[in-house]
């Protein structure tokens, strides 16, 4: 095994991609029992309403915005002779969705723990 | 059991072993080589193999690091053994960790398989086809162009990237970066004929376009050679293949000519 900040950026990417693809899923799942009527999709959404699905949408966010700054730090690469600033690259999308991630899951584990 | 440590007169290292005719698996075995100044990590393998077991194999040439044969994963690293000091890899403990190049068969000990390194080189024709029609007296080409391709030419093909590319460990049929580097260089090169045949054959999803940009090719080169910034070029050269070959055409008409010296600008020129 090979380690380096690239690797953890390719191992992270891969990872955020298919919980990503799950998500989309368990997502149409839910909104797709719309055409069941109501009974059917208010008994669904409850499903995903608990404490345990608030946290798993803390992770969401953090996937989501993880894998939209790995894209777009891979952009600036693709377009820009950058690759001797990789590790810094790196790092500034990994701190900005930490920090984007925090400042948003923050209010959802509130709401959460407020029942 | 704690590993032993190394002391002020001794370095502890450990190197992987695998001998496919007695060996299920690769172990690691440990050797204590004294610590002498100016001792690289090759001269520690030699002294062992001469003073400590006979058996040891591993590859090594020229001890100049220009051959390439001699590069080995060292505390998890890709590098090249010859030129490296023994002293700068030792740990707090005076250990150093000396495996075989990752992601490919392991022949024996440090010593790997590199057939399929060496297939997809050939892949990507690294050799230069030339005009049929040579000047008389030599090509021209502007510093320019000998700098942009200058980064590739220093490769010693000692495999460090191949070996330390995720994407080569997944998929075999990936050209690697050793060989895209290659390709770069000829593609860039005003001389060659064939730049569209050979971004056409590396403009595939089994060329530039498979790699995930995890970077660990310049991380692991041991020239400091940028091949990821080589395949972003190829990448971008590909999409635009029939234009870049318009133009090396159009190059080629005037590549026995006298290279035009710049005019000298500001107070320089008005001498």
């Amino acid at each position: 095994m090979y380690r380096s900040t690239g690797f953890v950026s390719f191992v992270l990417r891969r990872f955020t991609g298919v919980a990503l693809v799950l998500y989309l899923i368990a997502h149409i799942w839910v909104i797709g029992s719309v055409n069941g009527g109501p009974e059917l999709f208010n008994a669904r959404l409850a499903t995903v309403q608990t404490p345990a699905f608030k946290l798993a949408e803390i992770a969401l966010l953090a996937a989501v915005v993880y894998h939209a700054f790995d894209g777009i730090r891979l952009m600036i690469v693709h377009y820009f002779d950058v690759t001797e600033y990789r590790k810094s690259l790196f790092y500034a999308a990994f701190v900005v969705s930490a920090l984007l991630t925090i400042a948003g899951g923050l209010p959802i584990l509130l709401f959460a723990l407020q029942g | 059991m704690e590993p032993p440590n190394g002391s002020n007169t001794e370095a502890i290292v450990r190197i992987q072993r695998f001998n496919p005719d007695t060996d299920a698996k690769a172990h690691v075995q440990e050797f204590h080589v004294p610590r002498v100044q100016g001792t690289t990590l090759l001269d520690a393998l030699h002294w062992i193999k001469h003073e400590r077991d006979g058996s040891l194999t591993f590859r090594r040439s020229c001890r100049h690091a220009i051959c390439g044969s001699c590069a080995m994963n060292v505390n998890g690293r890709n590098i090249l053994v010859c030129k490296t000091p023994l002293e700068d890899q030792l740990d707090r403990k005076g250990r150093v960790t000396i495996r075989p190049l990752p992601y490919l068969p392991i022949i024996k000990d440090l010593v790997v398989d590199r057939s399929t390194f060496w297939k997809e080189y050939v892949r990507v024709k690294p050799w230069l086809v030339p005009p049929q029609t040579t000047p008389a007296k030599e090509f021209r080409l502007s510093p320019e162009e000998v700098a942009a391709v200058h980064n590739a030419e220093t490769c010693i093909m000692c495999g460090a990237c191949y070996s330390a590319c995720q994407v080569v460990a997944l998929n075999k049929a990936y050209i690697g970066p050793h060989a895209l580097l290659k390709s770069f260089l000829r593609v860039l090169d005003p001389r060659d004929t064939i730049p569209g045949e050979r971004l056409a054959d590396v403009g595939t999803d089994e060329g530039v376009f498979r790699c995930h940009t995890i970077f660990n090719c310049i991380d692991a080169c041991p020239k400091s050679l940028n091949p990821t910034q080589a395949i972003e070029t190829l990448r971008k050269l590909a999409q635009k293949r029939a234009a870049f070959e318009a133009a090396r055409v159009e190059r080629q008409r005037t590549i026995a000519d006298p290279i035009p010296v710049p005019a000298q600008s500001g107070s320089e020129g008005e001498r």
